[in-house]
């Protein structure tokens, strides 16, 4: 078992599979907000759901439309159901509190390295751990 | 976990002593601040707000009617940003009948809550220039960093329901570029290359954003020779924000916080120096090439074209068509869209074919992705870097350009 600490943690307790991005993600900028599904033509993420995953992202990109997105993601049943970022913004942040979806920034490991799409993870924020 | 440090006012609001929204926008503005640590709140003087159909969806729709109707309004004169819809017959470019109506709902229900619906990016230009130091919660990130770096005014980006919470509350957390040591210089960019055209300010901000994408880093440029417009700032930070996700940068001698590269960097170590010069340039617009179609389109938009970038623009296209295999979008705001009309650049622009849009941004249209298949455009040529990097969910093949050739592009269609 790999416990990583994160720096930052807002949100409950969850667990679930993880969705990696190589790159850094903006919902305006690289997803379908229609169908949930990653839109950016050369993403490391392209073709991919983000419906019920984990999001697991280096970086977050520029643009406030996160602010509003989760929430309209909520509402049309296909949200992520946690954000672990190496870097965000105060966007993401917004967005995950509004949308009630937990969020954690910095990570004592390289996530992007430990962790492939698909794999397990538990988030808790009390804590600042992540679990896997 | 943090607890932030609330005024007497501050907890009455908490409490609900102010109404069911008021309650709603600090309880989450609390939430949002403990995240960053926030001791406390600070006075804001403005607030932009940005919220439309397409991207809050039913449920910010909702959120939007609640508030209206429980009476809720600004403490703050606030303002609204660019809109999804532009409300015109362009065949071209028409969102969905039933989203049309709920914009139209949202509009009404933002003018309840007395924010002034100005629907532009460029409020920074039009609308309202803070002094330094006042702190605002602007809600678009190309205003973000405009007030930050060229008025020394303080903002985080304030997204969502945020600056509206701001603007209900007249308060944000203290956190981020409300902080002095945030606001401390971080990178040095040492700049050689000629900077001659809008494109070229953009296409500096890619070179310094893309690789260090970090909230945090906050730029210095020095060794720019000549002394940049209002426009060429304008691109220089909203092409930042949105490659690098940065929210303030530094030029010595033009900006407020910035006599010098020292106090621009208020006893910093830079993490990182860097040079740009006419060849890193070149290498941007040659990293660009063009697919082989029919039908393409270029855009001037993103941000709002200012009076003068229409004006501009009316001088290039003055006497032109525009070819039958391309389509020209431009936008902007109300404000200098009546301007420009009265002063014969819109009536320039569409004698050559040129569509105007007021009050929208063209990578926020609704149905946007299927405009684009609707019309067959493959390419989508701008003299933005910002536009070109934001549009890409769309599934665009995106092409930066200087205006002229942008011009030039859209009157004679070949892609060059």
């Amino acid at each position: 078992m790999t416990t990583v600490h994160v720096d930052r943690a807002w949100g409950e307790k969850v667990g679930g599979q993880v969705l990696v991005m190589r790159e850094g993600f903006s919902p305006r900028y690289d997803l379908n907000r229609v169908t949930g599904v990653i839109s950016r033509i050369g993403h490391s993420a392209e073709g991919e759901s983000i419906k019920g995953k984990i999001l697991v992202i280096p970086t977050a990109k520029g643009g406030v439309a996160g602010g509003w997105a989760f929430f309209d993601l909520l509402h049309k049943g296909i949200a992520p159901l946690a954000l672990v970022f190496g870097k965000l913004n105060p966007v993401m942040v917004q967005g995950a509190v509004l949308a009630n979806m937990t969020i954690t920034e910095g990570w004592s490991q390289d996530l992007v390295r430990l962790l492939k799409t698909g794999d397990t993870i538990t988030l808790d924020p009390a804590r600042k751990e992540i679990v896997f | 976990m943090n607890i932030m440090e609330l005024t007497q006012e501050e907890q009455a609001m908490f409490d609900g002593d102010k109404g069911r929204a008021v309650q709603e926008a600090i309880r989450f503005q609390v939430e949002v601040g403990k995240f960053f640590n926030a001791k406390r709140f600070v006075p804001i003087v403005n607030a932009h707000v940005m919220g439309d159909i397409e991207v809050m969806g039913d449920g910010g729709l909702e959120m939007m009617r609640q508030i209206a109707d429980e009476g809720a309004k600004c403490v703050v004169p606030s303002t609204s940003n660019a809109r999804c819809m532009h409300f015109s017959d362009e065949p071209r470019l028409q969102p969905d009948k039933a989203e049309e109506d709920k914009e139209r709902e949202l509009v009404m229900h933002l003018r309840r809550m007395d924010i002034s619906t100005t629907d532009t990016c460029i409020n920074y230009q039009t609308v309202y220039q803070p002094k330094l130091g006042e702190h605002v919660a602007w809600g678009d990130t190309g205003t973000v960093i405009y007030a930050n770096s060229v008025f020394g005014a303080r903002s985080n980006f304030e997204a969502g329901k945020s600056s509206f919470a701001a603007a209900l509350t007249g308060r944000t957390p203290a956190y981020g570029f409300h902080l002095d040591e945030v606001r401390r210089g971080n990178i040095v960019v040492n700049v050689s290359a000629t900077l001659s055209d809008l494109a070229d300010w953009g296409a500096l901000s890619k070179i310094v954003g893309h690789p260090n994408q970090d909230y945090y880093a906050v730029p210095v440029f020095q060794g720019i020779d000549t002394t940049p417009p209002p426009d060429a700032l304008k691109h220089l930070g909203a092409s930042l924000a949105s490659y690098g996700s940065m929210a303030m940068f530094h030029m010595v001698g033009v900006t407020p916080e910035a006599a010098t590269l020292e106090a621009a960097l208020g006893g910093n170590e830079p993490r990182q120096t860097m040079t740009v010069t006419d060849d890193d340039l070149q290498g941007i617009y040659d990293g660009y090439s063009f697919v082989d179609a029919r039908k393409n389109i270029v855009v001037f938009s993103g941000p709002q074209q200012s009076l003068f970038e229409m004006q501009r623009l009316a001088h290039l296209f003055e006497g032109r068509k525009v070819a039958g295999n391309m389509t020209v979008v431009v936008t902007t705001n109300h404000s200098v869209y009546s301007d420009a009309k009265r002063l014969g650049y819109v009536d320039t622009l569409e004698q050559a074919g040129v569509v105007l849009l007021q009050g929208v941004c063209f990578y926020i249209l609704q149905r946007l992705s299927d405009i684009r298949a609707e019309n067959e455009w493959a390419n989508l040529v701008s003299n933005s870097a910002k536009i070109v990097n934001t549009i890409t969910a769309h599934r665009f093949n995106t092409v930066l350009r200087r205006t002229a050739d942008c011009v030039d592009v859209a009157c004679t269609g070949e892609l060059k």
